[in-house]
């Protein structure tokens, strides 16, 4: 390890990442890039499918009913400020290493995401579709299927973005507990001094964030009903 | 006075939104530029004060072409009226009125007494001052455009639909006020509708466009209604344009006869004032009396009085109400003739023009 | 764990000055940022109004930065701006700042209805003058929406800066996690938290006072 000093003056980025890179151990086994991207986005899409699972739901609900929208903001903002590295320390001391460590914190990052985004997506939806759809003999069940969810799904999918880059980039500090995943490179090169492996680990997460970030973005401008993009320009 | 001298505005993509117009603006009369939507009407109005660049030809403001001005500071001379009112909303109501004195370098004071006086000038309450736009109504909105428009005391105002936003009473209310306030200042009034309505109760003059700019006529309101320039013009201006052009003539040289002439049968009921209380014929009452007031009133109330009336006659009154004689309908429709000589040629013309 | 309880009250009691300290570094190296963002974010913001054609990219690249991951940056700083300082931290802090603020000040300053820019053009104002007399102030409300989610999160990712060694209240997590001693975890949780509902209900006062002509109180997200 050439430049193996923390802030001693010339630094050698490449040669960093071409040292990380060109390791053996990331091409194969547990330490393997494949592994560990594999891991990280297994316990971002748990966490996420938890929080989709429990937030949605009642975000709909309560979005449609129109009650509680203020005190939905109110807490999706408290929860917002929660630390999440605080919150994994916590839970890995309360209930051990595992699965429940890591998705505790990170549950509690995305789900209050989803759930400002069903409530605001369904309570914004036109009041006079509302009105019509009812006039014309919808049910208030069929109303909230036919027209409010898919007039919320813009909202819905940019809020699963936003949960999605959080929850991910976020994961890299579950490593710290020693939950495998991306983070183990950077938060292992940090305790190691080896910057080789941390440089490239935050390297990798930047990578899959932007990666998810422009993901969605596609997925938004593709998978949407013609009508709704429309109606949002 | 605007003189526009083949102003013409082609948008970048080629589209003509007015053709070359010559056209005089008479200064301290209210001039009404009035055609269906898209015929470049309010691009005309915006050539006024820069807010369009004409693409070819000249816009004259009391001779001095306006190209020549540096824009802020014609604008600053030129009152503005829209549609939405456009108060801006992080400004209490005396502060929007005072934004012209404040850009021209007035002192807070000074400005803030000129807002008020304003305020008062439009009719609203001083407690009005304080508020903030949105919780005032769209007529008392539009109210506090119109001031912050004349704050500065500009010598021209446009108006750009002012007044189309609002219901049609308040609209009513609203255009009663403007020719109060015109009546007092005297201000070039340039002023854009698509109402013909409103253009034949505002305008001393006229202009009739057709798409592109094109003038179709210019003429005051009661040439306007009588003698449409042709088929377009007159189908523009709508039905029973002839009763309506009798709102713009006054009451004037009816015939009276006295007020206790039996007619029919019915004789006028009065008080001890003499004003009006019913007509009566054997065991018959009507309470309700249609009147009109010689010489306040237009040639319209009297035919409406007389057409109201079960015996067949207008009843004129006095301004406080006092009847003074009864005008049969022919005697109202006589006076029709009687009136000034280009009326007459008006209605002629009128025949002609309809192909009768 | 064993016996140890969730909070231990005579640690923390012996450690209030300890703890205020930490309350105030973290309050400086997460808040500041949000300032700096807000500074940049103003004349970006101006700009990209005045010239529309600036806004796209700028957004695009911050929109890229808001999605990197803390921890990344803060490590990947390092090499230049050294092991636990303040600008290894407060750097990254002021990007996401910045990147929440942009679009925030933007929306605020394109959120003047055309009838009214219309007017304010009518009535004489120039286009600098008018950006600073109708825009602006019109942009409150939006800008105060965005200082509260960028200072939120500001405030909640700071902690994470304590892994490179500046992390203000976060150096608790790091200190309770290695001596297995949720005392000073559930303490940082909860100044975390105080602090950013503090800050959050302040900002809320300013707008009150800064604007008291907006109705409603979410202006943003409508």
């Amino acid at each position: 390890m050439g430049a193996a000093g923390i802030g001693g003056g010339t630094v050698n980025l490449y040669s960093w990442l071409s040292q990380f890179f060109g390791d053996p151990d990331r091409r194969h086994g547990p330490d393997s890039i494949v592994h560990r991207v594999g891991e990280h986005l297994l316990f971002s899409g748990e966490a996420l499918g938890w929080a989709l699972l429990l937030a949605v739901p009642l975000g709909l609900l309560l979005g449609y009913t129109g009650k509680a929208a203020g005190l939905v903001t109110a807490l999706s903002g408290a929860a917002r400020a929660l630390p999440t590295l605080g919150l994994v320390t916590l839970a890995v001391l309360l209930a051990g290493v595992g699965d429940t460590a890591v998705l505790v914190p990170l549950v509690a990052l995305a789900a209050p995401v989803l759930l400002v985004a069903a409530c605001e997506g369904v309570r914004s939806t036109d009041p006079d579709l509302r009105d019509a759809a009812r006039g014309i003999g919808l049910t208030h069940r069929q109303v909230l299927w036919q027209v409010c969810i898919p007039w919320a799904l813009p909202a819905l999918l940019a809020g699963l973005r936003t949960a999605a880059v959080q929850v991910i980039a976020t994961a890299t500090v579950a490593s710290y507990v020693g939950l495998g995943g991306l983070g183990s490179y950077v938060v292992g090169g940090l305790a190691t001094r080896d910057f080789a492996q941390t440089i490239g680990g935050a390297l990798l997460v930047v990578l899959l964030a932007v990666a998810t970030q422009l993901l969605f973005a596609l997925l938004i401008r593709y998978a949407l009903p013609a009508g709704l993009r429309r109606a949002r320009d | 006075m605007i003189r526009f001298d083949g102003a013409a505005k082609r948008h970048p993509d080629g589209t003509l939104a007015v053709e070359g117009l010559d056209l005089t603006v008479p200064a301290g009369r209210t001039t009404v530029l009035v055609g269906p939507s898209g015929c470049g009407k309010t691009t005309i109005l915006r050539m006024v004060n820069r807010m369009v660049e004409p693409t070819a030809g000249r816009v004259l403001l009391d001779g001095t072409d306006v190209a020549q001005l540096d824009a802020a500071k014609l604008r600053r001379g030129i009152g503005y009226v829209i549609q939405q009112a456009g108060l801006f909303p992080h400004r209490r109501v005396i502060d929007n009125v005072a934004t012209v004195p404040y850009l021209l370098g007035w002192d807070r004071k000074r400005a803030r007494t000129r807002a008020s006086e304003l305020l008062e000038l439009v009719g609203l309450p001083p407690e009005t001052a304080r508020r903030y736009p949105f919780q005032l109504s769209g007529g008392q909105q539009q109210r506090v455009g119109v001031a912050r428009a004349l704050a500065a005391d500009p010598p021209l105002l446009l108006m750009d639909e002012p007044f189309s936003a609002v219901d049609p009473v308040v609209r009513s209310g609203l255009q009663d006020e403007l020719l109060r306030l015109q009546a007092e200042l005297n201000k070039t009034v340039l002023f854009v509708t698509h109402d013909i309505e409103e253009a034949v109760r505002l305008g001393d003059q006229i202009v009739v466009l057709r798409e592109h700019g094109r003038i179709a006529q210019v003429a005051d309101p009661a040439t306007l209604l009588a003698a449409p320039a042709d088929e377009q013009v007159a189908a523009f201006l709508g039905r029973d344009r002839g009763l309506r052009g009798l709102a713009l003539r006054p009451a004037e040289g009816i015939v009276l006869l006295a007020a206790n002439t039996p007619l029919d049968g019915w004789t006028l009921a009065v008080d001890q004032e003499g004003r009006p209380t019913g007509w009566q014929r054997s065991a018959e009452t009507i309470r309700q009396v249609a009147v009109f007031r010689p010489g306040l009133d237009t040639l319209r109330t009297a035919l409406d009085s007389a057409v109201l009336s079960p015996a067949r006659v207008a009843v004129a009154v006095d301004h406080a109400g006092r009847v003074i004689g009864l005008a049969p309908r022919a005697a109202v429709l006589d006076a029709l003739d009687a009136a000034g000589p280009d009326t007459a040629a008006g209605i002629t013309a009128t025949g002609v023009a309809d192909g009768r | 764990m064993g016996d140890e309880p969730l909070v231990r009250w005579h640690w923390i009691g012996t450690h209030l000055g300890y703890l205020r300290d930490l309350l105030l570094d973290h309050a400086v190296i997460s808040l500041l940022p949000v300032l700096f963002g807000l500074l940049m974010a103003l004349p970006l913001g101006l700009l990209c109004v005045r010239f529309p054609r600036l806004y796209q990219p700028l957004a695009a690249v911050f929109n890229v930065i808001y999605a990197l991951p803390a921890l990344a940056v803060f490590v990947v700083l390092i090499p230049y701006t050294g092991l636990a300082t303040q600008a290894t931290v407060m750097t990254p802090l002021t990007c996401y700042a910045l990147a929440v603020l942009l679009p925030t000040t933007v929306d605020g300053l394109r959120s003047v209805p055309e009838p009214v820019r219309q007017a304010a053009t009518a009535l004489g104002y120039g286009p600098w003058r008018r950006l600073a007399a109708v825009e602006l102030p019109t942009a409150v409300p939006y800008l105060v929406a965005g200082l509260r989610v960028a200072a939120v999160s500001s405030i909640s990712l700071a902690s994470v800066g304590a892994l490179v060694g500046r992390g203000g209240l976060g150096y608790l997590f790091m200190d309770g996690f290695q001596r297995t001693f949720p005392t000073p975890i559930v303490a940082g949780i909860v100044l975390v938290t105080a602090l950013a509902l503090v800050t959050d209900a302040v900002l809320l006062l300013a707008r009150r006072l800064l604007a008291p002509w907006a109705r409603r109180e979410s202006v943003v997200g409508r």
